[in-house]
């Protein structure tokens, strides 16, 4: 599991200087802190980046809102983002509004109401809502990372990292090629939002990355994955094997 | 001399008169086939144009479009045959002779008519006196059965064949060919050919000195003639008879006759002449009646025009009344507006400015406060006694904290009262703004000694705007502290009501509250008093601005509460619905 990277867009020090502060307490990785629309994409385009926070004003000016229309207009470039406001301007706001999907945080916040904004705006930004507060689920999964709540915080992992997904009833063991977790997720839902072309399942309680296959053994119903873990393979699910271009 | 005389008038007469009966009688016949021929070829209009001029007898119309019929159009023979017999009728009418000939000769001999044809031929032939000619298209006509196909009166054809024998002087064949005539015009009962017929005998007998024979034909035929009403045949009658006489010699008997001719022929003029001044007055009359119909036209236009004058002016006044109407409705719609406006302004000024005094005695208040325990903070920083410094700095922070939230409610209100507050409701998760919200108040609540307790279910999620739900549940649990005692407890729980809806429920063990006041709290209009509990900071603001939020947000609030014991707000919101 990896730790989520921030970058923050904020020109005054103080208010920057807390929220790097709660967010390291937090496990959160700061890449950077832009003052101004420049510095801000540059270090974008720099950095490996999963979320923005972006002061809607940056010396006086709504540039945080420019920002975020900036890189909304590039398809693809757009992460999920919290806006940073000590007033609800309707006027800003109904700008910043245009800039899909859209989370604020009202300026003066604690230290659970910023890690609840982020946590929302990932939510939103992959259109999954709830994904992290129910009793019965704690994750988000966009196409490359799964977002897993833990505690106060968020993780990501490389999908393409997973080998393998073993269900057992309301939670997910996720193994990848170095770990191995528990996540909260229903079968269905995990289903719906991964990569049909790369995850197929093999078993009532099995999903298998079929990129991680490295070899099936068909009379004994098992598939062996990287790093020989062997996964059963139902007759129900057979079928998966014509996925694959066979030798004879 | 007198006898040549007397035999010009008689062939005048004599071949006038055939086509007059034979018309009549032979129009049948051809008219219906005529009609029947435009019938079948409606789509010719020069053809249909002329047939229906040949009706009616308009010749030179008939001749004109019969013309451009034969231009235009040569693809039907039987079409072109009528257009050529059109054409010759039409001639011939017009007295036109040798075009009539021609256009005869055009027609083919496949016609349906053309004994017809013939016929006209023979007659145009007797006209131009080429009499042996004529006789030969007469005989043709003669040889024909006598049929009904065949519509033509063979007295028409013995009489005239009698005629061109008596002009080529073969007189015995005249005379079979008259008597002929005279006897199938006795059996037809035409007596107006009958007496042409008698006269055209004597002069067979007259001109070949047989006197006895034709004066008795003569006498026939004016008896005869006095039963007609032609003038023409009475006058000719006469004239022949005073001719007989005159040379008889009996000149008185002459001279009667002659005056009687005389006077038909005057009779004829005088009817020529009436003829022309009945017309002359029909003339005058239709004149007359266009002069009249013009001027009525004239007048009716008139009339129309002040109809119309009429009609538009009171359509255009109508308008005027009906668009005056709507303005004075509008006006007065707009002096309701204005004047339900001007009250809520007045209601909405007068809470501000009472709202205005007691928001800056409070704040004037605080703020004074904080003075006289910064004064004390220096003292006791003087003499270093940092316990009591405790003490005062954590008084001060309440202080600034209430001060604060004061401020803030009241800019919230400002944002609301100006609709310039951003509200966009989703799904919220209901615990996790209420461990928010919390988070600022731990530090009091420790201060109070208050236990607190958040046991709100972690699957609801409501449907709100968070902001405004984070203004609600600020000012409740400030509520709950302030009025609560030291070592009191804090209980925020939710009770799901229904499907749609759950039930959040902010427990204190604090004052609690009398009936009254609760009913004043949940009382729509703006509450400005001040609290009992004095101490505390309190505009009623707070409260006022939860309702509101809490109604933008299609919740409701309840109260339950008991003096001494404790008090319970419950928030019911609408909860998130695709959550599933």
């Amino acid at each position: 599991m990896d730790n989520i990277n921030v970058l923050i867009i904020e020109d005054v020090s103080s208010e920057s200087d807390a929220l790097v502060k709660v967010l390291k307490e937090n496990n959160y990785t700061i890449v950077g802190v832009a003052t101004s629309f420049k510095e801000a994409i540059s270090m974008f385009y720099k950095k490996t980046v999963d979320v923005l926070v972006i002061d809607v004003f940056l010396d006086g000016k709504p540039d945080g809102v420019t920002f975020a229309e900036t890189i909304n207009d590039i398809p693809g470039a757009l992460k999920p983002f919290v806006f940073l406001t000590s007033s609800k301007d309707r006027q800003i706001f109904e700008r910043a509004k245009l800039t899909s999907p859209f989370s604020f945080l009202l300026k003066p916040f604690n230290e659970l109401e910023v890690l609840y904004a982020i946590e929302m705006a990932v939510e939103k930004f992959y259109a999954q809502t709830n994904g992290f507060f129910s009793e019965d689920q704690d994750t988000v999964i966009s196409k490359e990372y799964l977002f897993v709540k833990k505690k106060n915080s968020l993780k990501k992992v490389l999908i393409a990292n997973v080998l393998y997904i073993e269900v057992e009833e309301r939670y997910c063991n996720i193994v990848t090629e170095n770990e191995k977790f528990v996540i909260l997720i229903s079968l269905t839902k995990i289903i719906e939002l991964l990569d049909a072309d790369k995850f197929c399942r093999t078993h009532r309680n099995f999903i298998v990355n079929s990129q991680k296959i490295e070899e099936i053994l068909v009379s004994e119903n098992l598939i062996i994955l990287k790093g020989n873990h062997k996964i059963m393979l139902s007759d129900k699910y057979k079928d998966l094997i014509k996925r694959f271009h066979v030798l004879k | 001399m007198t006898k040549i005389k007397l035999f010009i008038i008689s062939i005048l007469l004599s071949y006038t008169s055939p086509f007059f009966s034979k018309e009549q009688s032979n129009r049948d016949l051809l008219s219906v086939e005529i009609k029947k021929k435009a019938r079948e070829f409606k789509k010719e209009i020069n053809f249909n144009k002329a047939h229906l001029f040949f009706l009616k007898k308009n010749w030179d119309s008939t001749l004109v479009y019969s013309m451009k019929q034969l231009s235009f159009n040569n693809h039907d023979n039987e079409l072109t045959d009528y257009c050529h017999y059109f054409r010759a009728f039409s001639f011939k009418q017009k007295n036109l002779l040798n075009e009539a000939k021609n256009e005869f000769n055009a027609v083919s001999n496949k016609f349906r008519f053309y004994y017809k044809v013939k016929m006209y031929l023979g007659e145009i032939s007797l006209e131009l006196r080429d009499f042996s000619k004529a006789i030969r298209y007469f005989q043709e006509i003669e040889k024909l059965t006598n049929d009904d196909a065949f519509d033509f009166k063979r007295s028409n054809v013995s009489h005239n064949l009698g005629l061109c024998y008596l002009h080529l002087n073969k007189f015995d064949r005249a005379e079979e060919y008259l008597f002929k005539s005279a006897e199938l015009q006795q059996l037809e009962k035409d007596t107006l050919l009958l007496i042409s017929s008698y006269m055209d005998i004597a002069n067979l007998y007259y001109v070949q000195y047989k006197d006895r024979q034709a004066i008795p034909y003569f006498e026939k035929a004016y008896l005869l003639s006095k039963k007609v009403k032609d003038f023409e045949l009475k006058r000719k009658a006469a004239i022949n008879m005073a001719v007989v006489e005159e040379n008889r010699k009996n000149f008185p008997l002459a001279l009667v006759y002659r005056k009687e001719y005389e006077s038909w022929k005057d009779s004829l003029n005088d009817q020529n002449k009436i003829w022309a001044i009945a017309e002359l007055e029909k003339k005058f009359t239709v004149k007359q009646k266009e002069k009249e119909i013009k001027v009525l036209e004239a007048e009716n236009q008139l009339k129309i025009a002040e109809r119309n004058g009429l009609f538009y002016s009171s359509v255009l006044l109508l308008i005027l009344f009906g668009a005056g109407v709507y303005f004075y409705k509008q006006k007065i719609k707009h002096n309701k507006i204005i004047l339900s406006q001007k009250e809520e302004l007045d209601e909405l000024n007068a809470t501000k400015d009472k709202l205005f005094s007691i928001v800056s005695h409070d704040l004037r208040s605080s703020v004074s406060a904080l003075k006289s325990s910064n004064v004390k903070l220096f003292e006791n920083l003087k003499r270093k006694n940092f316990t009591e410094l405790d003490k005062l700095l954590h008084n001060n922070s309440a202080i600034a904290n209430g001060t604060y939230n004061l401020l803030d409610n009241l800019l919230n209100w400002a944002l609301f009262q100006t609709k310039q507050l951003y509200f966009k409701k989703e799904s919220l998760h209901l615990f996790s703004v209420i461990q928010q919200i919390e988070f600022n108040y731990k530090s009091f609540m420790l201060d109070k000694n208050i236990s607190f307790e958040n046991t709100v279910s972690k699957n609801i999620f409501v449907f709100a705007d968070l902001d405004s739900l984070k203004i609600i549940l600020r000012n409740l649990l400030d509520n709950a502290i302030k009025f609560s005692e030291e070592n009191g407890s804090i209980l925020i729980y939710t009770r799901t009501s229904n499907n749609s809806f759950c039930d959040l429920v902010i427990e204190d063990s604090g004052l609690g509250m009398d009936k009254n006041t609760q009913e004043e709290l949940l009382n729509e209009t703006v509450l400005l008093t001040k609290k009992k509990n004095n101490e505390n900071i309190g505009t009623g603001l707070g409260m006022h601005l939860c309702k509101t939020m809490i109604k933008k947000n299609n919740g409701k609030l309840n109260i339950e509460s008991q003096e001494n014991i404790g008090t319970k707000i419950i928030v019911v919101l609408p909860k998130f619905k695709n959550h599933g």
